[in-house]
């Protein structure tokens, strides 16, 4: 039993930032109904954002740029953790616009758009940021490894595990305690009777893809230290990210973070033990929940049911 | 309801259309003649990945043909003919590779084939390849398989295989760090043969597998394997991990502090898997063809003609398989120069059994194209990450070398069974 433990934890780690990922899209699909196959791509420039803000090139070569370098990399690491998700979302909004002219049209037309943008915003990270692997640097008080119970853990892997559940946290409170987070619950309803009670669905709209991406740019500013940063990383994204908000339920918020740790605990157990298998596990997660309760774990029962 | 009949004309023309379909459709298969005595541009097919896992080598691989290619046309061309090609992205998909591979046959009118860093897509390409009888160089995958039981008559293999750099690696690794081995491995073709090649290497030299992880082909996170890893405690760990998987897993390795205990061989690794890298993710021992820092004459002409050709390149200097895949173009080229004819197997016969000087390949031993198995015999280096360096393209310093008999793979030989020329179509391109 003991030597389970540390993979079990490994796994929890690894669902909370699992579930970091899948928050954006769940909101995105509960309200919107479009399954944004973008979240990867917004995921990936999240990242890049962070990384140019970390690095301070897009000061040019400048007296601010070298003041900007020489701030501590603490203080850079959080201006790049605030303004990477916040740039994210400035894109989700861009293509929020463009999604416009499908709303109400047979879901294939958002569809295929979204996947047009993913290809589009990976290209565009290529022509910007190159094809190569690039470095987000992290500040040294959360690298390195720490030692738990004799095995030695990513200091990093904790602190985002920890912020993914802070994240979470915020995101429900949001959700819950705030005008705003009750308009988007409601809209994950019934939107057209959200419009009937006089709000602007349009900016409903707008706020929730904004909101979205940008969770999509804060998971990719979290998760890229350990998955690597690469053009086409946001690909990565996506078949989990899917995967998490159908286990789950789609549209609910904690059917997503269940999920997300359940996918998390298969991934970092058969990693362990069955290697082959880890990627498989995922799959056989969904066909086991899939086929025992098609709406999921947490879903709202459908019309179907009745 | 009206009614035509058919007139003489008209039968006349469809007899000749048809005629005409039936003389360059119909022996395509078997004897395929259209171009021979013409001035007609000789069409090279790359089929190099630019998306997936290998997406980076491709890039790299296409650079090194793409030199080799305009080098020809500035020289006059092949037997006076220009030199095209055309280029589709197999995507590090296998199912890809045969689709693109068919197109460039029979669309594209492509007469040879070059490109691969999957050994699965290499494989898949060869398949079709083997039967229009096109020639195809598989530049960069290395799995022992592509020139053992998957060997075809038209494919030639540029890169050393897992065998080779296993045998580079393992007897001194078991002397130097101890005899308990666990095998890392990236689950599919190339991990399977090089893990294979490695466990029957250790059995032989007195090592241990005490266990052997599977990793899945666009692993991310590595940290379940790397635990098991802490709580195994080997000797050695021994990664058959490739692409961008391997830059994934040295970075999670090295943020762990992993790097130097327990010791890492990584039997291969290409230049653009760990380009660009920072220094403490370097660690272990590696397996290689080539490397520009080679204190060999020729090398840094090489270089700088790679940097005068490429200067907005991320990578500066040129790699192990951008050297592959303009080395197998090259001799791609010079085969046909010698052949004096763009006749498929005047060509094979050329190539098989090829001695290229060591000098001309920028290597420290004469290298050969084994006709048994097609797979060009070169010498092995192993390297590890250069420490004592400010440069950072000069990641690396080489440990030694193997000459190509030292780390020949005996067991490709013996499960390569070539067709026969009689069974291999025939075609001038």
């Amino acid at each position: 039993m003991m030597a389970v433990l540390p993979h079990i934890l490994n796994g929890l780690t690894l669902g909370l930032l699992f579930a970091l990922i899948a928050l954006g899209f769940t909101l995105i699909v509960g309200v919107m109904e479009v399954i944004n196959l973008a979240h990867g791509s917004l995921f990936a420039l999240g990242a890049y954002f962070a990384l140019t803000v970390l690095g301070g090139d897009w000061l040019g070569a400048t007296a601010a740029a070298e003041w900007w370098t020489s701030l501590p990399l603490a203080s850079r690491y959080i201006a790049a953790l605030i303004f990477g998700p916040i740039l994210a979302a400035g894109a989700g909004l861009l293509l929020e616009m463009c999604l416009r002219p499908t709303y109400g049209k047979a879901p294939l037309y958002g569809l295929l758009l979204t996947f047009g943008a993913a290809l589009v915003i990976e290209e565009a990270i290529r022509l910007v940021w190159g094809t190569g692997e690039q470095h987000l640097m992290l500040p040294r008080s959360i690298d390195g490894a720490v030692f738990v119970g004799g095995l030695i853990y990513s200091k990093y892997k904790f602190f985002a595990a920890a912020f993914s559940a802070a994240a979470i946290v915020a995101v429900w409170l949001f959700l819950e305690r705030t005008p705003y987070g009750a308009i988007i619950k409601a809209g994950s309803h019934d939107s057209e009777m959200v419009r009937a009670l006089g709000y602007d669905l349009s900016r409903l709209r707008l706020l929730v893809f904004g909101f979205g991406a940008s969770l999509a740019g804060l998971a990719g500013v979290v998760m890229v230290p350990i998955w690597g940063l690469r053009p086409h990383v946001g690909i990565d994204v996506v078949i989990p990210a899917f995967l998490i908000i159908v286990v789950g339920g789609i549209g609910s918020f904690w059917g997503a973070v269940v999920a997300a740790i359940m996918v998390g605990l298969a991934v970092g157990l058969t990693g362990a033990y069955a290697g082959a298998w880890a990627t498989m596990s995922m799959y056989i997660l969904l066909i086991l929940v899939v086929g025992f309760r098609s709406r999921g774990l947490l879903g709202r029962k459908s019309a179907l049911e009745n | 309801m009206s009614k035509k009949l058919i007139s003489r004309r008209s039968l006349l023309g469809a007899t000749a259309t048809g005629g005409a379909i039936a003389a360059f459709a119909g022996p395509w298969k078997h004897n395929r003649v259209w171009a021979a005595g013409s001035d007609k541009p000789i069409k090279i097919g790359i089929t190099s990945d630019a998306s997936g896992q290998y997406a980076n080598s491709g890039a790299s691989d296409r650079r090194g043909m793409m030199m080799a290619i305009d080098e020809a046309n500035e020289a006059g061309g092949v037997l006076g003919r220009k030199i095209e090609f055309v280029h589709l992205d197999t995507e590090t998909t296998p199912a890809t590779g045969s689709r693109v591979a068919e197109r460039m046959i029979s669309r594209e009118e492509c007469g040879f084939l070059i490109g691969a860093v999957s050994s699965g897509v290499a494989n898949a390409i060869s398949q079709v390849a083997q039967k229009y009888g096109v020639i195809y160089l598989n530049t960069n995958s290395s799995s022992p398989s592509e020139s053992g039981a998957n060997c075809h008559r038209v494919k030639f293999v540029w890169d050393g295989n897992g065998t080779n750099f296993a045998k580079a690696a393992v007897k001194n690794a078991i002397a130097t760090y101890g005899k308990n081995w666990l095998l890392l491995t990236n689950d599919y073709v190339w991990g399977h043969d090089t893990a294979a090649a490695t466990r029957k290497l250790l059995e032989e030299y007195g090592g241990t597998v005490t266990e052997e992880i599977l990793v899945p082909q666009g692993t991310r996170d590595f940290s379940a394997a790397l635990l098991k890893i802490q709580q195994s405690g080997p000797d050695v760990v021994s990664a058959a991990v490739g692409g961008d998987d391997q830059k994934a897993m040295r970075q999670q390795v090295a943020q762990l502090g992993m790097g130097e205990k327990p010791a890492w061989i990584n039997s291969q690794q290409d230049w653009p898997d760990v380009y660009g890298l920072p220094l403490d993710n370097l660690f272990g021992v590696f397996g290689t063809t080539w490397y520009y820092k080679l204190d060999l004459p020729g090398v840094a002409d090489f270089v700088k003609k790679y940097q005068e050709r490429y200067p907005d390149t991320q990578m500066r200097v040129p790699g192990n398989v951008f050297y592959n895949g303009y080395m197998a173009t090259r001799e791609l080229l010079a085969a046909i120069e010698r052949a004096g004819s763009t006749n498929n197997i005047a060509i094979i016969k050329q190539l098989e059994g090829h001695k290229m000087p060591a000098a001309e390949r920028m290597q420290h031993d004469d290298a050969w194209i084994d006709p048994v198995t097609h797979q060009v015999q070169q010498t092995i280096y192993l390297a590890t990450a250069n420490s004592g360096t400010q440069d950072a393209d000069d990641m690396f310093k080489i440990v030694n070398h193997s000459s190509p008999d030292a780390v020949l793979d005996s067991d490709a030989a013996a499960a390569c069974k070539l067709e026969s020329y009689e069974d291999t179509p025939t075609f001038d391109a």
